[in-house]
């Protein structure tokens, strides 16, 4: 029971992981379109519409509507439907003589509602060409339909993106790893500090365990990010700029344990590390957050890119992310604290 | 202030004394400018900008890696009854500076006799080279006093300084390469804001931290 008692904060680490794990991985993708064909049409023309759906369950649906939908409120709705399978289905479209934009083309988005799966969207689905621009016409024939009463679903279910599709999952696991990597560096920072204003030993040995988790934390975060690049990005390693940087930075912290092996003084050594180990938090900070910004970059967050937010992390996402990055930070620290001990156990056995 | 003074002209004239040192480190960027031009015969500018600065940075390892290796620990002694840490960390930024805008400008010239002067905004190129060589200064001295605290000092100040130059060298390539008129940037400013930040991050972080290092 007193283990209990003093060690709450590593069982509660345990258990918010165990139901990270969990909840991440076995709750489904919400219903989106991963295909369209064709890609583009005449307008003028009668075209079928044949699209994919992930997810999905359109044998089962009582009613299945569809849209092209264009900028603004000017949507087409579908004149008649063929289920194929649960998983595909195909549309026929009227496109009418002429466009609402004063473009030769447009591109359509692909509205699907169903009573069961409820509304998704696939953007760019179809684009449309014309031979000449006829405004006022293009406004009446879009004007006809308009998407209403969408069905609205409750499911407790991740947002589709149709680049990352099941890849979504590793938001609970690469990004709080990062975020866990820096908490832990931070808490060496602390301790390197307190060594250096009142020299002790068990602040020199918590440093050291706090960095040792860190980097097995910044490693995971490394293969974790390799990983999910391979689906989005095309390879494991793009040599992209944010890449490069973490590597880098790994680095850096590697040549802390190189340069403590270097010097066999135990005084010296947890000084000299103690100082090392600041400037290496403080150089890890432009590596990682500033020059990625400045450059292109694939990574989210990155040259130009958006950040996590948005679809990509809605509500549902938020509330298995928060607790994933609590729960990766405790395990680190029990990382962290089981190293220390060991350091504590080895230099007592050596006096 | 007086302090810092001294400590220069004593590491000025220790460095006459002994001219080896600062001898080799100019024959260094002799025979790399003159080895990379007889294999390329003509140098491409994207060459010629890599090459310039990789020249800066090894020069900078040879020549940096005395400034605290060669002084013992008696003589640190000495040193540490006498004066504060700061003016001897200071004057030894100062020295190294100097010692680097050296290099820079020998560099500089050993290219432009063999294998001629592509700059086309100097301005941009020698603010460049100014702010560039005050970042390595900053942080290869920083290095080298921690690297002469282990053993294996020149292995030790390869290993902990290249990860830490990257981020400067990276941002001295692209604003370098913008002044040969490699690649057309508007963000010059930013970039050399950027620069300019390092400097400062890693001078700040040199003379708070430097006061722990020396005490022995």
């Amino acid at each position: 029971m007193s283990s209990i008692k003093k060690d709450w904060w590593k069982w509660l680490g345990v258990l918010i992981l165990t139901l990270v794990i969990l909840i991440g991985l076995l709750v489904p993708l919400n219903p989106g379109i991963t295909q369209v064909s064709p890609s583009n049409a005449a307008s003028g023309t009668t075209v079928s519409v044949s699209a994919n759906g992930y997810n999905t369950f359109f044998t089962s649906a009582k009613s299945i509507r569809a849209w092209l939908k264009l900028a603004g409120d000017h949507a087409l709705g579908a004149k008649s439907q063929e289920i194929i399978s649960d998983n595909e289905i195909i549309f026929t479209f009227d496109l009418p003589q002429s466009l609402p934009v004063d473009q030769l083309y447009a591109e359509t988005a692909l509205v699907i509602d169903s009573d069961i799966d409820g509304a998704f969207v696939r953007p760019f689905a179809l684009s449309i060409n014309q031979k000449e621009v006829n405004v006022e016409l293009g406004e009446q024939a879009w004007s006809v339909d308009k998407i209403h009463e969408l069905t609205e679903t409750n499911h407790f279910r991740y947002p589709f993106r149709n680049i990352l599709v099941e890849t979504i999952r590793n938001t609970y696991f690469h990004v709080p790893l990062w975020f866990g990597m820096i908490l832990l560096f931070l808490g060496s920072v602390i301790h390197s500090i307190k060594f250096l204003r009142k020299p002790d030993e068990l602040s020199d040995q918590k440093a050291v365990g706090f960095v040792s988790a860190g980097v097995l934390f910044g490693i995971m975060g490394l293969v974790t990010g390799a990983i999910w690049a391979k689906f989005p990005w095309g390879a494991f390693w793009s040599w992209d700029v944010k890449q490069n940087m973490s590597a880098i930075c790994m680095l850096i912290y590697a040549a802390y344990f190189v340069l403590r092996q270097s010097m066999t003084d135990q005084d010296r050594r947890a000084r000299v590390s103690a100082v090392y180990n600041l400037f290496a938090f403080m150089a890890m900070i432009p590596l990682l957050f500033v020059i990625p910004r400045l450059t292109e970059s694939l990574h989210p967050g990155n040259g130009g890119n958006p950040a996590l937010g948005g679809e990509d992390l809605d509500n549902t996402m938020r509330m298995i992310f928060y607790p994933a990055i609590i729960g990766w930070t405790l395990l680190g620290v029990w990382m962290a604290q089981l190293k220390w001990r060991t350091l504590r156990i080895e230099s007592r056995l050596r006096e | 202030m007086n302090s810092i003074l001294v400590l220069l002209q004593k590491e000025f004239t220790l460095e006459f004394r002994q001219k080896y040192a600062i001898g080799g480190v100019f024959l260094y960027v002799f025979s790399t400018v003159f080895i990379v031009y007889s294999a390329f015969i003509q140098i491409p500018v994207t060459v010629w900008n890599v090459q310039f600065w990789l020249i800066i940075l090894f020069a900078a390892v040879n020549a940096f890696l005395k400034s605290f290796v060669s002084e013992n620990n008696d003589k640190q002694l000495y040193l540490y009854q006498l004066v504060s840490p700061l003016a001897v960390i200071i004057s030894k930024l100062i020295y190294n500076l100097l010692i680097l805008l050296m290099i820079t400008g020998l560099a500089f010239l050993a290219l432009v006799l063999l294998a001629g002067n592509p700059v086309r905004d100097a301005g941009l190129f020698f603010l460049t080279a100014l702010v560039g060589a005050a970042g390595i200064s900053i942080a290869f001295t920083f290095i080298a006093a921690i690297a002469s605290k282990g053993s294996n000092q020149a292995t030790l100040m390869a290993i902990l300084g290249f990860p830490v130059i990257i981020p400067i060298l990276l941002t001295i390539m692209k604003l370098s390469a913008n002044a040969l008129g490699l690649i057309q940037d508007t963000a010059i400013l930013s970039d050399l804001g950027i620069l300019l930040g390092l400097d400062a991050l890693l001078l700040s972080l040199t003379l708070l931290l430097f006061p722990f290092l020396w005490k022995d």
